[in-house]
């Protein structure tokens, strides 16, 4: 009957799909034949989904990365692509179809749950992963992933000095904390808030749900502004991931005839989406497109070419470099590219500062951070623009 | 008292932006039991239409037509293109479903959603792009009560979406579009044998419906100023819940319901909490719901035996 | 044209007494012949057996997925197949079932366990605990239903969904996790040995699979099944016959709740945590998909969507395999659609030769046009680089191209005979420029597209699903 001729085909597809998929998989990250030094490694991002912006960012600045120093090395290593969607469970799923492949190793996973997530499998396979983005600090305090390494300060940097400056420069009576209940925000936000309220600053701590967007978003800003922010909270910390919520919240403020100087974190950090002039913004690295040098202008150019550029391109780019230079030095040293000796060459990884754009020394501690981490704090002008000030 | 103020303003403005929405919503669900899940990124290529027409004009700071002609020109734009894009959306995707089990519209709607999410993501990015309406309708436009300052852009919203509501009442209950409408909702078999053309009006139905959510999407990006990709999923989420609270199939219904909650949630925000607020939302609509189980308007349906 | 005032049993009669000639119907008649406890027995050889070859750890993984969705849709199916309850927060049993076992099984809580005297429940004590406190749960949802049908219920569950998310990840940071969720979850053990490789979960899973096939199996064909039926089909003639509605509805979301706490049990175990953002929407939407693309009322058709829908997504996590299955579709439909045979012929052999025409034309205009890289790779790539026109900058040119065969589509479905055999010939040749030049560029992007396309399909030709059977409208 009509019903079986589809369920035969149906089998038939399944049994398809099945096969290339269980048999293929090692095709999506298969390196070509080993002529020349060649090996793969791989990038985990969300691609799609709410956060699709990072992960796309991310995705440019490793391609662009894996590009220039395959000529600069000349290696011939290549990128393949996975999508987390930010979520955990699909995380773990992608990592193990990365470990099953020949990929030496991982540019991400991006989100500090997904490194929680995957990383006792990582450390099983000894596959080396390098996140530009995960700034959780138990990431790498917990001894749960012992091959995890970051090429960013840790929330535990970006805090202090944050909430130092706040309290050095501005001197409030009072700070309104705004969080957007992911793990990033309320990470920081908790940090910020013990700093200040150990120097005595009453601390008002508030939080939208950060996936809320049109209307209710619109919604959630507002009331914030009318029943929460009052004359003593001068200064607002956003430690958010969206630059437009922070340009929202701002305008806010401002038709409410509130003044408050909002002070966003590296989340915040994007020249077309948050310009409100007198605002302050802490980052990890400086905007390089606005940067003259010609390592920069070079870097920026690469970036655009292969794909979106943005904030999270740069600390990406950098991890992607640090992989394709290791798998170089094993290959000079004569040997196969294996994750072993990857990972013990990425240990030893020491890239002077004027050698990456992001203009400091990229050398791993034993528990995979930086050696030196440092935390850039930028003003808004009239006219928009980002001017890098002192953190002093 | 200037919180209670600021806070009805917030919540009639973004009640009425839902019940916008909703109106559509309710208009697809009277004539055909069809729950479009699809609805709100309509209303998200809405939004980026109008970004897009505040850039072929000159861009936010250097406009080259005075800013009614922009908004009008926008809303006439967004709701012909969204409107369009409603009506070939039934056409391929819809109509073979007519006849189907009603939880296959369901999935085809949610990959419909699945398809312009990702396709305007495809295009255009993730970026979230700006409308920057501060640059071209200041905020010195407003109307001052008791230190609240109660923008343009909140009158326009409220207003447009009254005009609009009473317009589509009296499309419904005046002409005779609207009648075959009410026909096809009410038995489409019948309506086709007493020679209604049934595609054609509920190909009405659409575009008017997805009209109404193009028109939103402009309006929306008008006050909260943020487009991305994926701002229609939760405007879906919202305007069905207003629907179904207002009582689905009727129009007043979907007002009512979407000025309810966003009343609820701008109360619930500015005097319990920002961080449970959702919750309290939704412990509010499920009690409404439970006292009256068809809604604020909605007539119980009539069980034919 | 639905057949009105004819009953479920008459429209399929013409079903039952077609007959296939050759080896698919002598298939189909050993199908029908055997019993329901064979086929039930084979599906679990082919599960074992599947164990046995030695799988990868991603090969592992899938299976364990695809299991685990088949488990979710089996107990969507209760509430949503049989008992015609729209259930749209189905998610947060899935995560009840999770958290209860983290709860139970976790080193790093706060005070909640001391309620247990500080130590951790065996797994044997746990799941029950989980599984009684999701079916009372499930129980108090469908007290709700009693009050509200149809659309209403559905806003109602929903909301029950977003508000275990929202209750999940902002109150009570210290007992339930938070963001961070929970980590370093006890394994299943007891008896003495522990689980803790994904192929002993697979097996864990596998086991449930089937017990749960054969226990619903028999519980539909007993006077509960024949009630829920009854109840879907008309509520008020149900109940006009002394079938307990009330208990039956209330019943129906209990048993569904408990299967996905089963599921979310076994699935914490797996995983060794919970995260808040693991039970959002697109599972739940993943678990309807699967439900309804393999039939909605039918335990073979959750089992199968099951399967199926997650190893299609799988594959179209890998960028080879998602070009494989895109120009597979393509070929899939030009085969199944385009008889007879000489048709089929000389439509793909116009379909090369306007291909290389295109090509040719393009390059005599300029250079750049077709100088862009292939997005595939392999032997895909290397094969139609000659034949598909990609420009150097072929970002825009690609987006273009996307809207023009969507259109073109579109136009498609409204032409008849020898005329849109002519207009697919220039649509599937843009097809491939586009995906060439653009989709597989963005394979992740491409492959939400791609799934969003496959559900759109599949509903308009099956909307019964593939298993479901075509319910009758009684007037």
């Amino acid at each position: 009957m009509k019903v079986f001729r589809y369920l035969v085909a149906a089998a038939g597809v399944i049994a398809l799909a099945s096969v290339t998929v269980f048999a293929g998989t090692s095709a999506a990250h298969n390196a070509t034949v080993a002529k020349a030094c060649n090996a793969s490694i791989a990038i985990e991002a969300p691609l799609t989904g709410p956060v699709a912006q990072l992960g796309l960012e991310q995705l440019a600045g490793a391609k662009a990365a894996v590009g220039a120093y395959n000529k600069a090395d000349g290696v011939h290593v290549t990128l393949g692509q996975d999508d987390t969607q930010l979520t955990p469970a699909l995380a773990v799923t992608k990592t193990a179809a990365i470990i099953s492949s020949n990929a030496v190793a991982i540019v991400g996973p991006s989100g500090s749950q997904e490194v929680l997530a995957v990383g006792p499998a990582l450390t099983t396979a000894g596959l080396a992963a390098i996140s530009g983005s995960a700034t959780n600090v138990t990431l790498t305090t917990n001894g749960a992933d012992k091959t995890f390494f970051r090429v960013v300060a840790t929330d535990g940097v970006q805090g202090p000095q944050d909430a130092n400056y706040i309290l050095k420069h501005e001197k409030p009576k009072a700070v309104l904390i705004i969080e957007d209940e992911e793990a990033y925000s309320t990470g920081l936000g908790g940090t910020i808030q013990q700093i200040l309220t150990a120097a005595g600053v009453t601390v008002n701590v508030q939080s939208f749900n950060g996936q809320d967007t049109g209307a209710t978003l619109a919604n959630d800003l507002s009331s914030i502004v009318a029943s929460q922010l009052n004359a003593a909270e001068t200064v607002t910390v956003m430690p958010i991931q969206e630059a437009a919520d922070a340009q929202q919240f701002a305008e806010d403020a401002k038709q409410a005839g509130k003044t408050t100087l909002v002070f966003g974190t590296d989340g915040t950090d994007s020249s077309s989406q948050f310009f409100f002039p007198g605002s302050l913004v802490s980052n990890f690295a400086p905007d390089i497109a606005t940067v003259n040098s010609k390592l920069d202008k070079t870097v920026t150019k690469q970036i655009k070419a292969a794909g979106t550029y943005g904030p999270f391109g740069v600390p990406s780019y950098v991890a992607a470099a640090v992989e394709v230079n290791a798998i170089a030095s094993v290959c000079k040293a004569g040997k196969t590219p294996s994750r072993s000796n990857v990972l013990a060459a990425i240990r030893k990884t020491n890239l002077p500062a004027n050698a990456n754009p992001m203009g400091q020394v990229i050398k791993f501690k034993a528990d995979g951070d930086l050696t030196t981490s440092q935390f850039y704090l930028f003003k808004i002008n009239a006219s928009g623009k980002y001017i890098q000030i002192s953190t002093k | 008292m200037q919180i209670f103020i600021q806070t009805l303003v917030n919540g009639l403005t973004t009640g009425s932006l839902y019940a916008l929405i909703a109106l559509g919503y309710t208009m697809v669900y009277g004539v055909l039991k069809l729950l479009n899940f699809a609805h709100g990124d309509l209303f998200m290529v809405g939004a980026f239409i109008g970004y897009f027409a505040i850039g072929w004009f000159g861009g936010p700071t250097a406009l080259t037509i005075p800013v009614p002609l922009l908004v009008i020109i926008m809303l006439v734009i967004a709701s012909l293109g969204v409107g369009g894009l409603g009506v070939a959306i039934e056409r391929f995707a819809y109509r073979p479903l007519r006849n189907a089990p009603r939880i296959a519209p369901l999935i085809t709607a949610l990959g419909i959603s699945f398809v312009l999410e990702n396709a305007v993501l495809l295009f255009f990015g993730g970026l979230t792009r700006y409308y920057n309406t501060p640059a071209f309708i200041p905020f010195s436009i407003s109307i001052h009560i008791d230190g609240v300052s109660i923008g343009i852009v909140n009158i326009i919203i409220f207003a447009g979406s009254i005009i609009l509501m009473l317009g589509l009442t009296a499309l419904v209950n005046r002409t005779v579009l609207g009648k075959s409408m009410r026909a096809v909702a009410s038995d489409r078999e019948a309506a086709e044998m007493l020679g209604i053309n049934v595609d054609r009006t509920i190909a009405m139905t659409f575009f008017i419906g997805s009209a109404l959510a193009g028109a939103a999407g402009v309006m929306y990006g008008l006050y909260a100023n943020q487009v991305a990709n994926l701002i229609g999923f939760l405007a879906g989420l919202k305007a069905f819940t207003a629907a179904v609270v207002g009582g689905i199939g009727s129009i007043p219904g979907a007002m009512i319901g979407g000025m309810f909650i966003g009343l609820c949630e701008s109360f619930s925000l500015s005097y319990i909490s920002t961080r449970y607020g959702d919750l309290f939302v939704f412990a509010i609509l499920i009690a409404v719901m439970l006292v009256r189980p068809t809604g604020i308007f909605g007539q119980a349906p009539l069980q034919k035996v | 044209m639905s057949p009105i005032g004819v009953d479920e049993w008459v429209a399929r009669s013409g079903d039952r007494r077609q007959q296939h000639s050759g080896p698919l119907g002598a298939l189909s008649r050993a199908y029908a012949r055997v019993n329901w406890w064979q086929r039930l027995l084979v599906l679990a050889a082919l599960g074992v057996a599947f164990g046995q070859i030695g799988a990868n750890g991603f090969q592992q993984i899938v299976a364990f997925n695809s299991v685990l969705y088949a488990i979710l849709a089996v107990g969507l199916n209760i509430v949503v197949g049989w008992a015609g309850l729209l259930d749209l927060g189905y998610i947060a049993f899935f995560g009840i079932g999770a958290y209860g076992y983290a709860m139970f099984s976790s080193h790093a809580l706060g005070s909640l366990l001391t309620m247990t005297g500080g130590a951790e429940l065996p797994t044997i004590a746990a799941v029950p605990i989980v599984l009684v406190f999701a079916g009372l749960v499930g129980m108090v949802i469908g007290l709700i239903s009693l009050r509200l049908g149809g659309d209403y219920l559905a806003i109602v569950t929903l909301f029950f969904g977003l508000a275990f998310f929202e209750f999940v990840n902002n109150v009570d940071q210290t007992n339930l996790g938070g963001n961070n969720g929970i980590i370093a979850l006890l394994p299943w053990h007891g008896f003495g040995g522990e689980i803790r490789s994904t192929i002993g979960y697979y097996y864990v899973v596998l086991i449930i699979l089937i017990l749960l096939m054969a226990a619903l199996h028999l519980l539909n064909e007993s006077r509960t099944g024949r009630a829920w039926r009854a109840v879907r089909d008309d509520e008020l003639a149900a109940e006009v016959m002394t079938v307990p509605v009330n208990a039956v509805k209330v019943m129906a979301f209990s048993f569904g709740a408990m299967v996905a706490a089963l599921a979310g049990t076994v699935f914490a175990a797996q995983q060794g945590n919970v995260f808040p953002t693991n039970f959002q929407s697109p599972i739940l939407i993943l678990i309807y998909a699967c439900l309804v693309l393999g039939g909605v009322g039918s335990i073979g058709g959750a089992v199968l969507g099951g399967l199926a829908v997650t190893i299609v997504q799988q594959m179209l996590g890998s960028p080879t395999d998602e070009g494989y299955l895109f120009y597979g579709i393509i070929l899939l439909a030009l085969f199944w659609k385009v008889r007879p045979w000489q048709y089929l012929a000389a439509t793909l052999a116009a379909i090369v030769g306007f291909g290389f025409a295109a090509h040719a034309i393009a390059g005599a205009i300029s250079r750049s046009a077709i100088a862009g890289p292939t997005g595939s790779v392999g032997w895909i790539g290397s094969a139609l680089r000659h034949w598909v026109v990609v420009p150097v900058n072929g970002e825009t040119y690609g987006n273009i191209l996307f809207v023009v065969v969507v259109c073109a589509l579109i136009g498609i479905i409204r032409l008849r005979g020898i005329v849109r055999l002519v207009a697919v010939v220039p649509t599937i040749y843009f097809a491939a420029c586009c995906w060439e030049s653009r989709l597989s560029v963005d394979p992740a992007i491409t492959a939400e597209i791609m799934i969003g396309g496959i559900l759109v399909v599949m509903m308009a030709v099956r909307p019964h699903g593939i298993l479901g059977t075509r319910r009758v409208e009684i007037v």
